[in-house]
């Protein structure tokens, strides 16, 4: 019997290579616009200096979810830093996470794996209790997380993983640029730890 | 033909090198379940190794290994069938075996320093060193090079024999998707301070090689599989291998969008990661029509049951394990309380054992048949054959265990530490210390031990298989044996 | 706009969503082998089991307020689910026609 042109095996190899050269094509399109769009600097993902400002959520009706907002000078460690040497500290905190591997215990932005918290909001937990205190507990526990394990009663502890006190400073640097990132609302819900000026 | 003993002779010179990547293979798969297991009792005994081997570093090696073993049981698999298919002998036989120590030994010392180096400090010499502290692709960048080299010579090895030989449309699709295999691992090589940027990248690797690159490599050897033992007819098998590569590329490539909800990337990727993921099960669904046409239609006989058993096995875990489980929880309005909780684990252990565990242990069934002297391996095997089936049983039960278990718990982390307790560290350690979630967490470890159990019996009937088998292979209908 | 589901309906979403893919695997089984065996009883199975189907997308619909956009990705799966297997059906037979 003859072959109809839909069932061909020519027909198919076709199909098979423009489709997928074509959803390539819109990945590539997709893609040179997401990388603008995330590049550091811009409206979803800001600039390494924001490290210099008060983190806060709104909660954007129109999106129906939580946005970060960027508000007053709030200096990390007391020092208002230039775009330059914002980026060089949270450079420093990302290559940290990277080295001590991190995200083979932790989840960043939602990715990584279970066994200890989600980092994406760390620096506004509420478990560090008061604004003032905060970056020095973050500090302190970076540098000694024997002493200030925080396992609410399940046993786990963070092991000592040899950071230094520059690394500890770039951890916490990066850790709270990473919680002005426009995440879509993720984690839903979220209770920000309570600070000065709240609204 | 020698019937009946491990006889080398029975193998081409790409068979003997598969045998290589196969035997690699199963360590690994060794390492795997052991760091499961290791990564798994952590969270009922946290102070077990603590500071020596933490979960960190077991559970690295864990997934490490899994995704090292499948690429070599992979690449093992495409040695075993590119010189039947090129009807011509391997082009650089000893590059290749060249390239397969290199490659072995790279991973050695790689997992050694995962295991004794473990962590270093910031700077960029722990990542070109000591481990890149990413998810998946955590190998330091001097070996991210060796294995793009190791790839390209493999990808050089595979082509060049089909260029000399003869091309089919099987070896088409096989050598593309090498191209794309090794191009696309670049995008892994790469340092930013952007967290967004980071991960943007790295979906490239994990997300279009696991659920595109590697379903591409899969449906390939599937193709040579059906033929080989169920005699299948190669024009509809290249079709089919068509059809599925344009439903599955068509549908996974921008799938790539569910992995872009809440990393950062603009809210399009919600529309656009919700719609494809909605239908990444629907080629699924449909081709079980095609089961049922094909079982139909031949109905013939097959020359090795263990590994028909294995790829019923694949079919159903695939459907499972990516169809269903994903599907429950990949739209952005449910994603947004599973994401990052044990629900991920759970589809992630039965999908990647569905779609890759399983169809690399078929095709070492399917070398061992050959390796031992062409023996029979149907119905009625010594003892019933209950070495295989008690191993597949095991096997596949551990990790369904391990599936339901793990999805206990997932449910009770999204609904407590995210719906209810709005993502906060006392959220989440609430949650953790929940009776289901802990119970979970027991039961995923008990059917942990399962799955080893499973494994090491795998191993055993792998190791003695067809020994002293005296029958023949039943020959499958309508095919012809090529004798080398 | 994402409107995400409610907790209580957390467990009916997860539940018409693992309902979806299986009636989706059981219609197409069913559809086939009527199709294979002609029997047309077991295609009249089949298309209860879509019905059984579509309740099921339109459950997960509604605990996930699919609303709005979403409700393009509705259609299409219900389209997709239906016609996806009978595609696959009149391809398995033209296939291999063409090649006999």
């Amino acid at each position: 019997m003859n072959s109809v042109w839909w069932a061909s095996e020519d027909f198919w190899r076709k199909m098979a290579v423009w489709l997928t050269a074509v959803m390539t094509v819109v990945l590539i399109l997709l893609t040179f616009d997401t990388v603008k769009q995330i590049t550091a600097g811009s409206e979803r993902v800001p600039a390494y200096s924001a490290i210099n400002h008060r983190i806060y959520y709104r909660f954007d009706s129109s999106r129906n979810m939580q946005v970060p907002v960027i508000g007053d000078s709030a200096p990390l460690f007391g020092t208002s830093l230039s775009e330059e040497d914002a980026e060089a500290l949270v450079s420093k905190g990302k290559l940290t996470t990277q080295a001590k591997n991190c995200m083979n215990c932790h989840t960043l932005l939602g990715n990584g794996a279970y066994y200890a918290p989600d980092l994406t909001k760390a620096w506004l937990d509420p478990a560090w209790g008061s604004e003032a205190a905060r970056e020095q507990l973050m500090v302190n526990f970076l540098l000694d997380p024997h002493t200030n394990a925080r396992g609410y009663g399940t046993g786990r502890k963070m092991p000592n993983l040899g950071i230094t006190e520059e690394e500890a400073h770039g951890v916490v640097a990066f850790l709270k640029w990473m919680s002005t990132i426009d995440t879509n609302g993720f984690p839903r819900n979220f209770t920000p730890i309570s600070q000065e000026g709240d609204r | 033909m020698n019937a009946g003993i491990q006889e080398s002779s029975n193998l081409t010179g790409g068979q003997k090198l598969a045998v290589k990547y196969y035997t690699v293979a199963v360590v690994l798969f060794v390492a795997q379940i052991l760091f499961g297991l290791l990564s798994g009792l952590k969270y009922l005994q946290p102070d077990f190794l603590y500071e020596v081997l933490d979960f960190n570093v077991t559970r690295m090696v864990h997934i490490n290994a899994m995704i090292v073993w499948m690429l070599f049981g992979f690449m093992g698999a495409i040695y075993w069938l590119v010189e039947e298919e090129s009807e011509t002998e391997l082009v650089g036989l000893k590059l290749g075996n060249l390239a397969f120590w290199v490659l072995t030994s790279a991973v050695t010392v790689v997992v050694l320093v995962y295991l004794f180096v473990q962590v270093g400090p910031a700077e960029m010499s722990t990542i070109w060193f000591i481990g890149e502290g990413r998810e998946y692709i955590e190998a330091p960048r001097w070996a991210d090079i060796g294995i793009v080299i190791c790839l390209l010579v493999f990808m050089y090895n595979i082509a060049a024999t089909f260029m000399k030989g003869k091309w089919s449309g099987i070896s088409g699709v096989l050598v593309l998707d090498l191209v794309a295999l090794a191009g696309l691992y670049v995008a892994g090589m790469y340092y930013t301070p952007n967290i967004s940027m980071d991960q943007y990248w790295w979906w490239w690797v994990v997300h279009l090689w696991v659920e595109a690159t590697w379903e591409v490599l899969v449906g390939c050897i599937m193709a040579w599989g059906l033929i080989k033992t169920l005699g299948a007819n190669r024009k509809i098998v290249t079709t089919w291998l068509y059809i599925e590569v344009a439903l599955m590329l068509g549908a996974g490539i921008l799938g790539l969008g569910h992995h872009y909800f809440w990393i950062g990337t603009p809210e399009y990727w919600l529309g656009i990661g919700g719609f494809f993921s909605a239908l990444e099960p629907v080629p699924l669904v449909a081709m079980v029509v095609h089961a049922v046409y094909d079982s139909g239609v031949h109905g013939s006989k097959n020359s090795n049951h263990p590994a028909l058993a294995w790829l019923i096995a694949h079919a159903f875990g695939n459907f499972f394990g990516g169809g269903v489980w994903g599907f429950m929880h990949t739209l952005p309005q449910i994603n947004l309380y599973t994401h990052g909780t044990q629900w991920t684990t759970s589809h992630g252990h039965l999908a990647f054992f569905g779609a890759y565990a399983t169809i690399n242990i078929a095709m070492f069934y399917i070398a061992l048949q050959r390796w031992r002297g062409n023996v029979y391996m149907s119905a009625g095997l010594p003892g019933n054959g209950w070495k295989w089936k008690w191993a597949l049983s095991l096997l596949c039960t551990g990790v369904v265990g391990m599936t339901m278990a793990l999805l206990v718990s997932g449910y009770e982390q999204a609904f407590v530490e995210r719906a209810l307790g709005g993502s906060t560290w006392a959220a989440y350690f609430e949650a953790q210390r929940g009776t289901w979630y802990v119970q979970g967490m027991y039961w995923r470890q008990i059917f942990g031990y399962v799955t080893a159990a499973g494994l090491v019996l795998l191993i055993w009937d792998l190791l003695t298989i067809g020994l002293r088998e005296k029958r023949s292979m039943v020959v499958p209908t309508d095919h012809v044996v090529v004798t080398a | 706009m994402l409107e995400p589901v409610e907790l209580n309906n957390i467990m009916i979403a997860v539940i018409a969503g693992a309902m979806v893919v299986l009636l989706g695997a059981l219609y197409a089984f069913t559809f086939a082998m009527g199709k294979m065996n002609k029997k047309r009883w077991l295609i009249g199975v089949s298309y209860t089991v879509f019905a059984g189907l579509a309740i099921s997308v339109f459950t997960l619909a509604q605990s996930l307020n699919l609303n709005g956009y979403w409700q393009l990705v509705t259609y299409t799966m219900l389209l997709g689910y239906l016609l996806a297997p009978q595609a696959i059906w009149k391809l398995s037979v033209g296939t291999h026609r063409a090649s006999d």
